[in-house]
């Protein structure tokens, strides 16, 4: 089963992530508010995910500098990054995240780029 | 601190401010278009839910062009002069009538060029990118047919006293809105509102165009038979002229 870390600053978008993942059987392993809470959770947790699932636009951290962080630690991690600001995706993609979805996207999509992601390609 | 500099301070202000609230109704759009996709998978959800389900996800779609549309505006708006780069108007239309396909598979689409030149510089940004999207967009969309066959030109021309490009998009079988038959547009610029509800697409057309220092335009021309056509028109600085 695909596990999966959400970082969203926004709690309705976690639940919806959370509540359609969950029903497509991805197991989510956390979700953060932050990316400072990102990292905390990242590095406490002994089972990495196989994917994140990150915004950038959040308080404390943003999803950049989150991405830098945690692909510091671990440069095989991998992250999608999801945005309403088009704009970064050329930040997002140049801190490592292996791919990007403007907001809003259907799930569909999202769902498509993890299997991807997830089976290595 | 100068008059100018206040300005651009109160501008910048006024886009940040756009610049989250944008931000916000995506986020809502995104969450719509989830829980929608939802409704659509349930087993539970007959044809006529699917039907409203459908329609309602097209509305969010519309809703997520407008919103980027405000943004753009205000990008452009508060856009250093200095900010502006050199685009080819040229490489922007090959690029355009590759993606055009996409947006209409069910239809056949020939774009014939015409008097384009091999480099067309103009002053502009990525709004401007996406007039010229624009354009053929809505020229296709105008046609009712299914084989659709679009004309474009780029001459030079003057325009307030200013060195500029001039580029056309013409369908003779396509038909411009009632609504635009009876009034031009400029009585849409004029903020006739009872035209411009309408038109907001042709609106925004016209004022990314004037904010890069150029115009826009919308036009019938003599079509196949009793059939009038629809142009579009677009002028833009020459990259590079005073």
């Amino acid at each position: 089963m695909t596990s999966v870390l959400i970082v969203d600053d926004e709690l309705f978008i976690v639940e919806l992530y959370r509540d359609i993942l969950q029903l497509r059987g991805y197991k989510v392993m956390g979700t953060a508010f932050d990316g400072e809470e990102a990292l905390k959770k990242y590095t406490a947790c002994p089972d990495k995910p196989d994917v994140i699932i990150m915004d950038h636009r959040m308080p404390i951290m943003n999803g950049v500098e989150a991405t830098k962080e945690i692909l510091r630690m671990n440069p095989t991690q991998k992250v999608i990054f999801v945005s309403a600001d088009v704009l970064v995706e050329k930040e997002a993609r140049d801190a490592g995240a292996v791919d990007f979805l403007p907001k809003p996207f259907r799930m569909d999509d999202l769902i498509e780029k993890m299997e991807k992601v997830s089976n290595g390609h | 601190m100068s008059s100018k500099k206040a300005r651009h301070t109160k501008d910048d202000q006024f886009a940040f401010y756009m610049d989250l609230l944008s931000h916000d109704i995506l986020n809502n759009n995104q969450a719509v278009l989830g829980y929608l996709e939802l409704v659509l998978a349930s087993p539970n959800a007959d044809k006529t839910v699917r039907k409203y389900a459908e329609k309602a996800f097209s509305h969010v779609r519309t809703s997520t062009i407008l919103v980027e549309n405000v943004k753009r505006l205000m990008a452009t708006r508060v856009a250093d002069p200095e900010s502006l780069r050199p685009l080819d108007l040229r490489k922007t239309l090959d690029r355009s009538e590759k993606e055009l396909a996409r947006f209409f598979p069910d239809k056949s689409i020939t774009v014939k060029l015409t008097r384009v030149p091999e480099k067309v510089l103009v002053v502009g940004n990525s709004a401007a990118e996406d007039l010229v999207m624009n354009m053929l967009v809505n020229a296709v969309r105008l046609d009712p047919g299914e084989a659709v066959e679009l004309t474009v030109k780029v001459v030079e021309t003057e325009f307030r006293g200013r060195d500029c490009w001039k580029m056309t998009v013409e369908d003779k079988a396509a038909n411009l809105p009632p609504s635009l038959k009876d009034k031009d547009i400029k009585n849409v610029y004029l903020m006739d509102s009872s035209v411009a509800v309408k038109l907001s697409g042709l609106l925004f057309a016209k004022m990314i165009s004037e904010m890069l220092g150029g115009d826009f335009d919308a036009y019938e021309l003599p079509g196949n038979g009793a059939q009038l056509g629809a142009g579009f028109s677009m002028i833009l600085r020459r990259a590079g002229r005073p």
